[in-house]
């Protein structure tokens, strides 16, 4: 099905998609799946494997990572826009956290073999794709840099432990 | 304005692993779970402190392991006992208002922070040196003072079996100098040593005469009794301790701070004592200096003008100066005269305590425009007391040294 004038308003939206162009918004269309989740269900399952990432467009997911028994941390809580689960991609690792459905959710998905179709057909496009997707990897880079020091904080506040004179 | 405090999201699954609830803990409520876990049962020994202080009871809580000895009130004896590992925090704060009818939110952090310094629940303390050094190791300057400080602390000489041998010299002799006949010795030797001093003041050309005959001699001579002194200021103190029936755990030479030679002996056990016993053991050691300077001055009036004259002039001033700083409370330093003053208040912790809260508390509580308790006025008065004596010492040494060169 060809994208509607919403979709590709959706797609315009995107930070990665900021400098393609229509035509290739209009060409990647057709590789995107979409998925509706309700509140509650798990989209990716921290340990599983899979070379998927998404587009939420609408609602609200929470990532969080396993600490012990059944309490994980929440890394955090994106909404419609945001993208995830672009490590898999890449790596092929185990997926290093969860992501849940924390309301009604949905979500366009993108494989690995249909991005390598749109490298592909549009290296231009491709490339200002993955010059975006870097710009926000460092980002997250930063904010995973400040969510450490925040954990810490939290430790030494928690267990007040007073480390300067100590 | 004060920092916000920090706070984590959790997402807790359901029994079945479907459900799931996020919650956001403060680290203010994660503190207030915690479970203070004390030492084994077999690692400390509590006390009540023998006083005849007006006031409330006091309590001598001791680590085994560490030797270290910490000073409680009733209100933290009450919460001591509760510290189980199985009690949070929390559950302290209300049963510490059922029982007392108010809370003092300063204190629970304050005893942690005392019990984690003696060991007594965690961590253990380093030198305030030490600590400036270790944050800046960046400094090659503060690397090689850190690396020559731990050089010169692996220098320590010490005897853990020494208390036999005070025993011993207690039953031989020493046992006398806690007799009125002592004191009454001292008593007359003051005097006479206050007369010969009387008698010197006006031979000072003749006496400066005599040691500048020999100065090389007279120079190792007075150095040289000056630290027979010390170890007999330490083994007076060590006596002591064998006098009330008290264990000297430890006697020996060490650089104190990594950096001042001295010979110490290791009184704490004189702490689970009467109060009369802590006194006469904390004045026992100057009491050294005065009976030397007494000595010496009278010896020096009696005897004619000369090298021995000058040597005994020369020391009695060195005893009269020690005295003066072993019972002098105020220099930061935590000689015999601070142990009299914080065992006559209470505050085991005053010079730590004091520079913890000039330094880390007192601009924030001239911001907020609170008053001072009466504990914190008396951190006030020792610190700057104490400020003020160190810079009065430098400066007056600043003005013997430039009166000498230029006179």
């Amino acid at each position: 099905m060809p994208a509607t004038r919403a979709d590709l308003e959706f797609l315009r939206g995107i930070v990665l998609f900021k400098d393609v162009t229509d035509a290739d918004l209009e060409a990647l269309w057709p590789f995107l799946t979409q998925r509706k989740l309700r509140k509650g269900e798990i989209l990716i399952r921290e340990g599983d494997v899979g070379r998927e990432m998404f587009f939420l467009r609408a609602g609200e997911v929470i990532i969080s990572k396993h600490v012990k028994g059944r309490v994980e941390q929440v890394l955090a809580r994106m909404g419609p826009g945001d993208f995830f689960g672009e490590m898999g991609l890449f790596d092929r690792q185990p997926r290093s956290a969860t992501i849940q459905a924390d309301t009604d959710v949905v979500v366009l998905e993108l494989d690995g073999d249909n991005l390598e179709q749109l490298v592909a057909r549009s290296p231009r496009a491709a490339s200002a794709f993955f010059y975006q997707m870097v710009r926000v990897f460092i980002q997250r880079l930063r904010d995973s840099t400040s969510l450490v020091a925040e954990v810490t904080r939290w430790g030494l506040e928690a267990t007040g432990l007073d480390v300067e004179h100590t | 304005m004060t920092e916000k405090r920090s706070r984590i999201q959790f997402l807790v699954r359901g029994d079945e692993g479907d459900g799931y609830r996020v919650r956001e803990v403060a680290s203010t409520v994660a503190y207030l779970q915690n479970r203070p876990q004390r030492v084994a049962e077999e690692q400390w020994e509590l006390a009540p402190l023998a006083t005849r202080a007006r006031g409330p009871r006091m309590y001598v809580l001791k680590n085994r392991v560490r030797e270290r000895y910490v000073q409680l009130n009733e209100r933290e004896r009450f919460l001591w006992e509760r510290m189980d590992g199985r009690t949070s925090l929390q559950e302290l704060g209300t049963a510490y208002v059922l029982e007392f009818g108010a809370f003092d939110f300063e204190l629970i952090p304050g005893l942690i922070a005392k019990l984690r310094q003696a060991e007594l629940l965690t961590m253990r303390p380093a030198s305030r040196l030490r600590e400036v050094l270790a944050k800046n190791r960046t400094n090659p300057a503060a690397r090689a003072a850190e690396a020559a400080l731990r050089a010169l602390e692996r220098l320590n000489v010490a005897s853990h079996g020494a208390h036999d041998r005070f025993v011993t010299a207690y039953r031989y002799g020493a046992f006398v100098l806690f007799t009125p006949w002592a004191v009454l010795v001292l008593a007359v030797l003051t005097v006479l040593g206050a007369r010969g001093a009387v008698v010197l003041w006006h031979e000072g050309d003749r006496i400066s005469a005599g040691l500048a005959q020999n100065p090389f001699v007279a120079i190792v001579l007075v150095k040289i009794f000056f630290w027979l002194t010390v170890i007999s200021h330490q083994i007076v103190h060590a006596l002591a301790l064998v006098h009330y029936g008290r264990r000297v755990r430890e006697f020996g030479f060490a650089f104190l701070h990594g950096f001042v030679p001295t010979f110490y002996a290791d009184v704490t056990d004189i702490f689970l004592g009467s109060r009369r016993a802590r006194i006469v053991t904390a004045v026992s050691g100057p009491l050294v200096h005065l009976f030397l300077a007494a000595l010496y001055c009278w010896v020096a009036s009696l005897v004619g003008p000369g090298l021995l004259q000058g040597f005994m002039a020369a020391s009695a001033m060195l005893q009269i100066q020690s005295l003066f700083v072993s019972l002098y409370p105020f220099c930061f330093m935590e000689m015999d005269g601070y142990h009299l003053m914080v065992d006559l208040l209470g505050t085991p912790m005053l010079s730590h305590e004091s520079v913890h809260f000039v330094h880390r508390r007192l601009f924030r509580r001239l911001r907020e425009r609170r008053g001072f308790s009466r504990r914190e006025w008396g951190y006030l008065a020792y610190y700057f007391l104490s400020l003020i004596s160190v810079v009065a010492f430098v400066l007056g040494t600043i003005w013997v040294i430039v009166h000498a060169v230029v006179g």
